[in-house]
């Protein structure tokens, strides 16, 4: 038991556990209450299942492209086209499906799934044989990718909003036996990728092989890794995060468009990086991601529910975002002198 | 371990305290009000207290920004009026974002919000989430865009093609029925733009002197639009007026000098105080006004009579623009003043 615990204290995640909990109590602390509108029971504003379930909602569309983002990042890359592979996905199939016509149920959401987690694959592994194949900065490569694919969804779509088939919302907005109006399989699917990412970066060969490409490059290429595989790789993870998060949002919200998820390739990488990612890389975690995306949402959540004017959430959440990771790394450097001071005065003493 | 928990720890803490600093002035939302149940058919009890969000496109369009201020007036006067406590909660997202949105309408509702006042960026995402907000008990008004396949009660605005009419029509007025013209025309995505497009081209085919050389998208700012005139300009010397479908470009002042109004005319929705210097130089004669704050302040009393009063309110209530030209710059620039906006020109009011 006490190595459990020792265990789970020394763990990289621990903290951001810590302060998310920490913010939920105060959140809880502060919140006020209201009558429930069915019930008339006082309820917490924050503390209800409607919120909280919400809440992880609104992280797990994020949460599922940062995991993917993370891989990518932890090799030393960026992947700026998420949002954009996000619209392509979501786009490509609901034209598919308005393309085929009716099918039963399960046919339509297993075929809405294939296309949409494809087409994020596709986009993946075309940014990564981008990025190996021209050998520019992956940056520089995802940066035109993000305007191409929002380009194509852009035409493809002839600017229109496509509704989906009712039978992915059906999935998507599936109660599971909690009662109207709770939602919860963006926020288990999210769970159950970021247990998934987490076997895969620490359990799996690949996994070790992507730390260190981003850790150290030369000593990966001397120690005879396959670069190019491990490039294309983490890009076509990082689409097909993208893919599934699409296929997601378009079932729950019920709707596709050019113009979904732009701008969110930012909160995706803000949700690695204050996740614990380097962007220098070597250093991330598929937890850290998750929990990430949970924290910068819950940031935003908090701005509502201690009635703060919502004409401020910018300003919070950039500089919450800047200043929590300038000064990390203010203290990491810090810490760095403190050690070399301390082993030059060894041989002294 | 340590590392982790300084990195969260300090983006909670600066986030908290980034947000304390905001302050929780204005718009700030009491969501430990709720609707108060009511017999049907009865008026709510005196003192009774609603909290009603509202949700418009973006922060960042001033338009948005004078529905707030109506709505926040509508409040007070209604308060004052019938004895009961009505507060708006903001809860527009700072940028376009249907999905965005959706999420705001369900935190609204979990707040215990009384009711939902929403101008949609994309009816298809966030027609169930409206759908499930009616479900829960909390009505829902739209305004400036609809959802008209939600349960949505009632809709507010204008209606879009009849607006692209009129701008077109009077568009051929100014330019004697011929000419070339280009429509100025917003975000792509947006379907009530999309149908003043339509409008445009409608009333335009009644008018076989003017051909339209093309439809220009642009990021709706006001300096994209601007640009995106000026480049147009370039590309075809020979336009001669400017169907505007949204104000957006007359909100900087560049045109003022890089139009000549005796080559260019244009006709514009919206009259917002940046735009008056266009009517009165003549490169937009005509503009047509939406009153924009009436979004605010109709929206909120149309949802206090059908929460507080119980009464059968309109499923559409048409909103008319405002024809906007030389003649009544004055008394329009005195009614934007009016209506809350502290950017009118002085030699307007005085007109």
């Amino acid at each position: 038991m006490r190595l459990f615990v020792r265990r789970l204290f020394a763990s990289q995640e621990i903290g951001l556990v810590l302060v998310l909990v920490l913010v939920t109590v105060t959140l809880t602390t502060l919140a006020g209450s209201h009558p429930d509108r069915q019930t008339g029971e006082t309820v917490n504003n924050f503390w209800n299942s409607y919120t909280l379930i919400q809440t992880a909602t609104d992280a797990s569309f994020f949460a599922v492209m940062a995991i993917g983002a993370t891989i990518v990042i932890i090799s030393g890359g960026i992947d700026l086209s998420v949002g954009s592979i996000y619209a392509l996905s979501g786009v490509a199939m609901a034209l598919f499906l308005r393309a085929t016509g009716e099918m039963s149920p399960v046919a339509t959401t297993l075929t809405g799934l294939f296309v949409c987690v494809g087409v994020g694959l596709a986009c993946g592994l075309i940014n990564g044989a981008l990025v190996v194949g021209l050998r520019v900065h992956p940056f520089i490569i995802t940066l035109g990718t993000m305007w191409v694919l929002r380009g194509i969804a852009f035409v493809a779509t002839k600017a229109e909003s496509i509704l989906v088939p009712a039978p992915l919302t059906a999935v998507t907005k599936a109660s599971l036996g909690l009662g109207g109006g709770l939602y919860p399989v963006p926020m288990l699917t999210m769970l159950a990728l970021t247990v998934l990412g987490a076997i895969y970066l620490t359990r799996t060969t690949m996994g070790r092989r992507i730390f260190a490409f981003g850790g150290n490059l030369e000593a990966s290429r001397f120690a005879g890794l396959s670069l190019s595989r491990i490039q294309i790789g983490v890009f076509a993870v990082s689409g097909l995060t993208a893919g599934l998060a699409a296929f997601l949002g378009a079932g729950f919200y019920g709707s596709v468009s050019s113009g979904d998820a732009q701008g969110y390739e930012l909160y995706v990488i803000a949700s690695a990086v204050v996740g614990g990612a380097s962007l220098l890389g070597g250093k991330g975690s598929a937890l850290g991601a998750m929990l990430g995306a949970l924290l910068i949402v819950l940031i935003r959540q908090s701005i509502r529910t201690l009635h703060f004017d919502q004409n401020y959430e910018w300003i919070v959440i950039g500089c919450a975002i800047i200043i929590a990771v300038v000064v990390d790394q203010w203290s990491t450097r810090l810490t760095a002198r403190r050690l070399s001071q301390l082993a030059q005065r060894a041989p002294a003493a | 371990m340590v590392r982790m928990t300084r990195r969260a720890a300090l983006a909670i803490t600066v986030g908290l305290a980034i947000t304390a600093c905001g302050g929780g002035g204005e718009g700030a939302a009491d969501s430990r009000t709720a609707a108060q149940p009511a017999t049907p058919g009865a008026a709510g009890p005196a003192g009774a207290k609603y909290t009603i969000a509202v949700i418009a496109k973006s922060s960042n369009n001033p338009v948005f920004q004078a529905a707030r201020t109506g709505a926040e007036a509508a409040a007070k006067e209604l308060s004052a009026k019938h004895g009961i406590d009505v507060q708006i909660a903001w809860l527009t997202p700072p940028t376009e974002d249907g999905q965005i949105q959706a999420q705001r309408i369900q935190q609204a509702v979990n707040d215990g919000a009384s009711a939902i006042l929403i101008s949609c960026s994309d009816a298809g995402k966030v027609t169930g989430a409206i759908n499930d907000a009616v479900a829960r008990g909390v009505p829902v008004m739209t305004f400036d865009s609809d959802a008209p396949q939600s349960q949505r009660f009632a809709y507010y605005g204008v209606d879009d093609i009849k607006t692209g009419n009129a701008v077109m029509a009077e568009l051929a007025t100014l330019m004697g029925g011929k000419g070339k013209i280009g429509i100025l025309a917003g975000n792509q995505n947006a379907p009530n733009l999309q149908k003043r497009v339509q409008g445009v081209k409608e009333e335009a085919a009644k008018s076989p002197g003017i051909q339209i050389v093309g439809t220009f998208n642009h990021v709706e700012t006001p300096q994209d639009a601007a640009a995106e005139v000026t480049r147009v300009g370039n590309a075809y010397p020979d336009i001669q007026g400017w169907a505007m479908i949204g104000g957006w470009a007359l909100f900087t002042q560049s045109l003022l000098t890089d139009l000549d109004p005796n080559r260019v005319k244009i006709a514009s929705v919206d009259a917002l105080p940046a735009q008056l210097a266009y009517v009165d130089k003549g490169i937009a004669p005509v503009l047509l006004a939406q009153p924009v704050y009436q979004w605010g302040h109709v929206g909120v009393t149309t949802v206090i009579d059908k929460i507080h009063f119980k009464k059968d309110v309109p499923t559409i209530i048409p909103m008319e623009l405002v024809k906007v030209t030389k003649a009544n710059l004055g008394e329009w620039a005195r009614q934007l003043k009016e209506w809350g906006f502290n950017d009118v020109p002085e030699a307007y009011l005085k007109l």
